[in-house]
């Protein structure tokens, strides 16, 4: 019983082991599915979540907080959905996304530029120099992307559990190494570790369901007792302990919700 | 039968891991016990070796000429162990200098960073919060250390074949993933891995021999056929092509040496002004 998160490049075969891991443990295999469910439920263009979660900010975007919002809205899916447990994700920025649980495996697949050039020419039929040019153009958006969220480099190697390059190693080979360390007594729920998802998945709901109107807002939940962390003065603040109460009645898991101003938000939260 | 390469954020961490892989498959653990036969065949101190694969130069500290000087020498010691096949190594930078010999497993184990933070603030007598500082600032000092030694950043994780973070994975976990997947036909060697392997260290033996005399020497080595890169001035070039030529033949195993001299390139530079 695991939530296994697949970090990849593009032509990196991570969605190949990703789907074989799967298959082989019996568990959901998510990726666009989220940023569906998150289009659904919050009835945003399927595209914008798409650029939101590819394309690194723009200048507007850092002033409007647009593409923030639309990152709360597909986080607040995913925690939904992985909160039945046995799910392989393999979506950007699983590891997180998904940050905190320790029922969680976070797995980065890499490959040589090299080959990944190769199967982008096979794959899409472009000249090398066009695949390589793209290649390198996504891997900028995704490192951009990342840095501007979350201040990190998903190249680094230290985010993950395990970092497997597909080269001597194979797909198959990969797809071992994953299921043996799944199964491994650190990646099993326990009730804390559930608990902790489940606080994850409230956070995320509560803050999605403020996102539109109080994009900088950072939420944790303990237990079910939900902080809200903001910046605004009294005025706003008192505005948005109406909201916050007004959500505890809408959200199911909700015990107690409190809005906390002008204090430092602790890295739990979302 | 293959070997492996242990690179790690910790050196106690990857000599453990290493002395478990070792004794799991029966081979032999090579780490830095080596570098006091390295020091007396050289005639210099350990510890200046043992700088060398830890600290950056600096004005006050090494020289960089001294820590290419000691890196050669360790370099030409370490791949001389590896001919023999059947090695676990760590702690001797190999990671950065043994590349692309197919029948050798890269690995990078992580300690998880509290573990560290917590000895470092242990062994200092200091807060964690400090302690997390230090381990920052050590592992930017490690990045320069390794660019500016061997023009690789050793945290890349396209360096090796796997890289384990004992965050969550305990280390036993960690030497079976090691031990199971050397057994695997790709890591087995071949003819041509096995020559590939043989000519870096026949190239390293050189290098070591040549650095002394002729610092910022490049030394390539194919089929016992060796080829010196080096910068020399117009007036020097023969001269200095005949003594490397001279050195290098008498290291066993050398059939032919070819010296490329780089350019003149404080003469380029003035004629390109006149």
């Amino acid at each position: 019983m695991a939530i296994i998160t697949i970090s990849r490049g593009s032509y990196s075969k991570g969605k190949e082991v990703a789907e074989k891991v799967a298959a082989r443990l019996g568990y959901e295999v998510l990726s666009r599915d989220v940023l569906l469910e998150a289009s659904d439920r919050f009835h945003i263009p399927e595209i914008k979540l798409v650029r939101a979660i590819h394309d690194a900010p723009s200048i507007l975007d850092r002033f409007t907080h647009g593409q923030q919002a639309f990152v709360a809205y597909i986080q607040s899916a995913l925690t939904q959905r992985v909160l039945k447990d046995n799910v392989v994700y393999h979506g950007l920025a699983g590891h997180l996304l998904l940050k905190g649980v320790a029922h969680v495996l976070k797995v980065r697949i890499i490959a040589d530029l090299a080959d990944r050039v190769a199967s982008e020419m096979g794959r899409e039929r472009v000249s090398e120099e066009e695949a390589r040019t793209q290649i390198i153009k996504d891997d900028q958006e995704r490192r951009k992307w990342t840095h501007s969220l979350y201040g990190v480099d998903p190249w680094d190697p230290s985010l993950y559990d395990l970092v497997i390059r597909i080269h001597k190693l194979m797909v198959d080979d990969a797809v071992d190494f994953i299921c043996q360390a799944a199964g491994r007594e650190q990646f099993k729920a326990t009730a804390e570790s559930q608990r902790r998802m489940q606080d994850l998945a409230l956070a995320c709901q509560v803050k999605a369901a403020l996102a539109d109107q109080y994009p900088d807002l950072a939420v944790s939940s303990e237990f079910g007792n939900v902080l809200i962390y903001t910046r605004t003065g009294d005025r706003q603040a008192r505005r948005l302990d109406e909201k916050a109460k007004s959500l505890a009645r809408e959200i199911k898991g909700i015990n107690n919700v409190e809005i906390r101003a002008g204090v430092a938000v602790p890295p739990n939260a979302v | 039968m293959s070997s492996i390469i242990i690179s790690t954020d910790l050196l106690s961490v990857g000599q453990m891991i290493a002395e478990r892989t070792a004794q799991a498959l029966g081979y032999a653990h090579l780490g830095r016990q080596i570098l006091s036969s390295v020091a007396e065949k050289h005639q210099v101190r350990e510890d200046k070796l043992v700088a060398a694969l830890d600290e950056d130069a600096s004005f006050w500290g090494l020289a960089s000429k001294n820590r290419d000087l000691y890196l050669a020498y360790i370099q030409a010691a370490t791949l001389d162990q590896f001919l023999g096949d059947n090695v676990v190594c760590e702690g001797l930078a190999a990671h950065l200098y043994i590349r692309d010999v197919s029948h050798i497993l890269m690995i990078r184990i992580l300690s998880d960073p509290k573990v560290r933070a917590n000895q470092i603030a242990a062994q200092q007598d200091i807060p964690p919060k400090r302690a997390r500082q230090l381990l920052e600032r050590q592992e930017k000092r490690r990045r320069r250390w390794s660019l500016r030694a061997f023009g690789l950043a050793e945290a890349d994780p396209s360096l090796y074949d796997m890289v384990i973070s004992l965050s969550q994975i305990e280390a036993d976990k960690a030497v079976d993933i090691l031990t199971d997947t050397v057994g695997y036909r790709k890591f087995q060697p071949m003819t041509y891995s096995r020559q590939c392997l043989q000519d870096k260290a026949l190239a390293s033996q050189v290098r070591a021999t040549l650095v002394p005399r002729f610092p910022g020497v490049k030394v390539q080595s194919r089929d016992r056929i060796v080829v010196v890169q080096t910068r020399t001035f117009k007036r020097n070039k023969r001269q200095k092509a005949e003594a490397i030529k001279e050195i290098a033949q008498q290291i066993p195993g050398v059939e032919y040496v070819e010296v490329h001299s780089n350019k003149d390139f404080l003469r380029q530079g003035k004629d390109s002004t006149d």
